[in-house]
């Protein structure tokens, strides 16, 4: 333990209340210390998907929960939220991107409602229909 | 009337100082997570105090809840002495959230069907919000009496500590049965019922024992304060009263 | 495809100095079409560390800021007051996770950048090594502090970095109402009696220095910076974010009777860029090496707050669990 002497007297009376210099040492945080990481997932209204919204770190799965509560309920509309493990999401890479290229590509058209042009042969058929 | 006013400014009081402890770790916290959680009950529990002397503004025509909070003498408030002591350290602060937590929950509901309407509107306005913070405090209780031998001691040793000051959340005032006959309140004593019924399974599941003597810590009610509240008290009043009251601020 | 997270070795690789020149061509390339890389993706060595750098600071700028204003929590004057300041503390704190959690996707965990804090290895917002004597002092820092940052934040949103972008969103829409509270406070106090009005002319005239250097020292244009601002990683220079700050707010400050404490401050209409004196830079180098007013409490108070926080920490650890890197 090494003290630092401080510069100037301390102003905030909540640290004035702890003895800052005796305590003030190397503490450094261990590997780890900070628990495992959570993706957390925000229903905002009964009805909507739940979203990405980030992470928190906890220990298990009900402080993830009561932590992403706060951190991720507390200011935006919320009905539900849920947790999981970063470490049991998979994911493609994005070097892979281009596998996702054809989605919507102008091939792909025949199963795209505009691909199918109804009222053009419907009018076709009305004007042969006076002329007739 | 006088029976209610009591009632009203024990619960203000409470939630102010309790909530000023409470907000004394907001950017201190043991890690990021916790500290915003914390903060957010802080918040909940001042936001309870204000709500509790604006109905005694609205009802009683007492001062604005600013002058209620910020401009009484130590020995006006009439908060328990477990909400007033220091902080300490994190096993402290989550042992009286645990214990007192649980009696403003199990207070509120039994506030819920009171004859008087304005605390049964309020007592059903803040429910989801007592409720989140007993579910915090249980969930801490539970983890860290059953995790290391060192945080076990730390619950332990907190419990013994607070204990007795907890006991005292219920001491009794002297308007009981006026309180209990006009059905605004069932008053300290089934409070404190309904709370060991409540606590005392969870304590278990946190594999921590109950004191086994116990000597209630009385005097809070009547404005007998511990040597800890009166700082607390100077600091909340330095700026505001730095000008004359109802300055804006 | 990636399995249980984002894995280590990958992060490896990417880190490796070798950096693939048609790599390099696809990254570029991908930024100039307004496009987000994200943390799987390949990213110059350079990059990742700048960004880590500038997100860590920031990170640690939240957490420390968090100080000067928690002081005053128990003091605020009034229940409107009180109860804006916990949440604006809050949000700060809140910030703070949102940034390491970015920080923490380009491969630095959490447990190692706090202990850069600690240790003085990695700095925070230099503002924060003053003290809030007043009551005025976190209305300045409220309107002002946050107005500053307001405009350094918006900024980088718009940079490169997806995670960073996304925090920086939700964290630009907290700051808005920092801003608009910190101003309510500062209008409050200059409009009011003269204690208050006097004590908040006070508290500009000590926080203008800090203010001026909150954008940092004028770039020095050199390659490097070139480069980061072709990356989106720098998104202005410290100069141009300085103008617009004061584009925006000298007139806020003086609408209400407060003087600013630098006779040669104006705007020079013709270049459309403030003119002002010398702000100090030795001042400013020397504070951020160490030498401040606060720099031991603030480094003591988070030195005390980690120490002590470590038990319930290492009670709650799980040997067992797999740690990865985050997806956010």
């Amino acid at each position: 333990m090494s003290k630092i002497p401080l510069n100037t007297p301390v102003l905030d009376p909540r640290i004035k209340r702890v003895d800052l210099e005796s305590t003030y040492g190397t503490t450094a945080i261990g590997e780890n210390e900070h628990w495992i990481s959570w993706e957390v997932f925000h229903q905002k209204k009964r009805g909507d998907q739940h979203v990405h919204v980030g992470i928190v770190h906890a220990p298990d799965a009900q402080l993830a929960l009561l932590f992403a509560k706060e951190q991720f309920g507390r200011r935006l509309a919320c009905v539900n939220l849920w947790v999981t493990k970063s470490s049991d999401i998979f994911s493609f890479s994005y070097d892979d991107e281009d596998i996702f290229d054809n989605a919507t590509a102008p091939e792909k058209q025949y199963r795209e409602a505009s691909g199918f042009r109804v009222m053009e042969k419907i009018n076709r058929y009305k004007k042969s229909k006076q002329k007739a | 009337m006088e029976a209610i006013k009591n009632l009203l400014f024990r619960m203000a009081d409470d939630e102010l100082i309790y909530g000023h402890r409470m907000s004394e770790w907001t950017g201190m916290g043991p890690i990021m997570e916790e500290d915003i959680a914390f903060s957010s009950m802080a918040q909940d529990k001042i936001g309870h105090a204000l709500a509790n002397y604006s109905i005694l503004e609205k009802e009683f025509q007492t001062a604005n809840p600013d002058k209620l909070a910020f401009f009484r003498k130590e020995n006006e408030l009439m908060n328990c002495q477990l909400v007033e002591l220091s902080n300490h350290e994190y096993d402290f602060s989550l042992v009286r959230h645990f214990l007192f937590d649980h009696a403003d929950f199990i207070r509120y509901e039994m506030l819920s069907t009171s004859s008087f309407a304005p605390l049964a509107q309020l007592s059903k306005k803040i429910k989801g919000e007592l409720k989140y913070h007993v579910l915090h405090a249980d969930t801490w209780l539970t983890r860290l009496g059953n995790a290391t031998e060192e945080s076990h001691a730390r619950m332990q040793s907190a419990l013994n500590e607070l204990w007795n000051y907890a006991l005292g959340i219920f001491e009794p005032s002297d308007f009981e049965a006026e309180l209990i006959a006009e059905k605004i309140f069932d008053g300290e004593k089934v409070l404190q019922q309904k709370w060991m019924e409540k606590i005392s399974p969870i304590i278990e599941k946190a594999n921590l024992k109950i004191p086994s003597s116990s000597a209630p810590v009385y005097g809070g009610r009547k404005g007998y304060h511990t040597d800890q509240l009166q700082p607390l008290l100077t600091e909340m009043a330095e700026v505001i009263s730095s000008e004359a009251e109802g300055t804006e601020w | 495809m990636y399995g249980g997270g984002y894995i280590q070795e990958e992060k490896q690789e990417a880190t490796s100095p070798i950096d693939d020149a048609q790599k390099l061509a696809e990254f570029e390339a991908r930024i100039d079409r307004g496009e987000k890389i994200e943390p799987h993706d390949w990213m110059p060595a350079d990059y990742r560390k700048q960004l880590i750098r500038m997100i860590e600071q920031h990170a640690h700028s939240e957490v420390i800021g968090a100080l000067p204003e928690g002081t005053w929590i128990t003091r605020a004057p009034g229940f409107r007051r009180k109860l804006a300041l916990i949440a604006k503390v809050q949000d700060e704190i809140g910030h703070a996770h949102l940034l390491y959690s970015a920080a923490e996707t380009l491969g630095k965990s959490r447990e190692q950048m706090i202990n850069d804090l600690l240790t003085g290895k990695s700095k925070y917002s230099n503002v924060f090594n003053y003290p809030a004597k007043t009551w005025a002092d976190v209305t300045v820092i409220g309107f002002l502090i946050d107005a500053g940052a307001i405009v350094n934040q918006v900024a980088n949103s718009k940079g490169s970095y997806g995670p960073y972008c996304r925090a920086l969103e939700r964290i630009c829409y907290e700051e808005s109402f920092h801003l608009k509270q910190g101003h309510d406070a500062f209008i409050t106090l200059a409009t009011g009696t003269k204690a208050q009005h006097d004590m908040l002319q006070d508290a500009l005239n000590r926080w203008w220095k800090p203010i001026m250097h909150f954008h940092g020292p004028p770039d020095k244009i050199s390659e490097h910076t070139a480069k980061l601002m072709r990356w989106k990683v720098k998104m202005a220079t410290n100069d141009d974010m300085r103008n617009q700050f004061l584009d925006m707010y000298v007139p806020k400050i003086l609408e209400i009777g407060i003087t600013i404490p630098d006779p040669n401050l104006k705007k020079n209409e013709a270049t459309g860029q403030w003119e002002f004196s010398d702000p100090d830079w030795d001042e400013f180098k020397r504070v951020i090496n160490g030498d401040g007013p606060c720099n031991a409490e603030r480094l003591a108070v988070r030195q005390y707050v980690e120490e002590h926080g470590k038990w319930v920490r290492t009670a709650m650890m799980n040997p067992n669990q797999k740690v990865v890197i985050p997806f956010a």
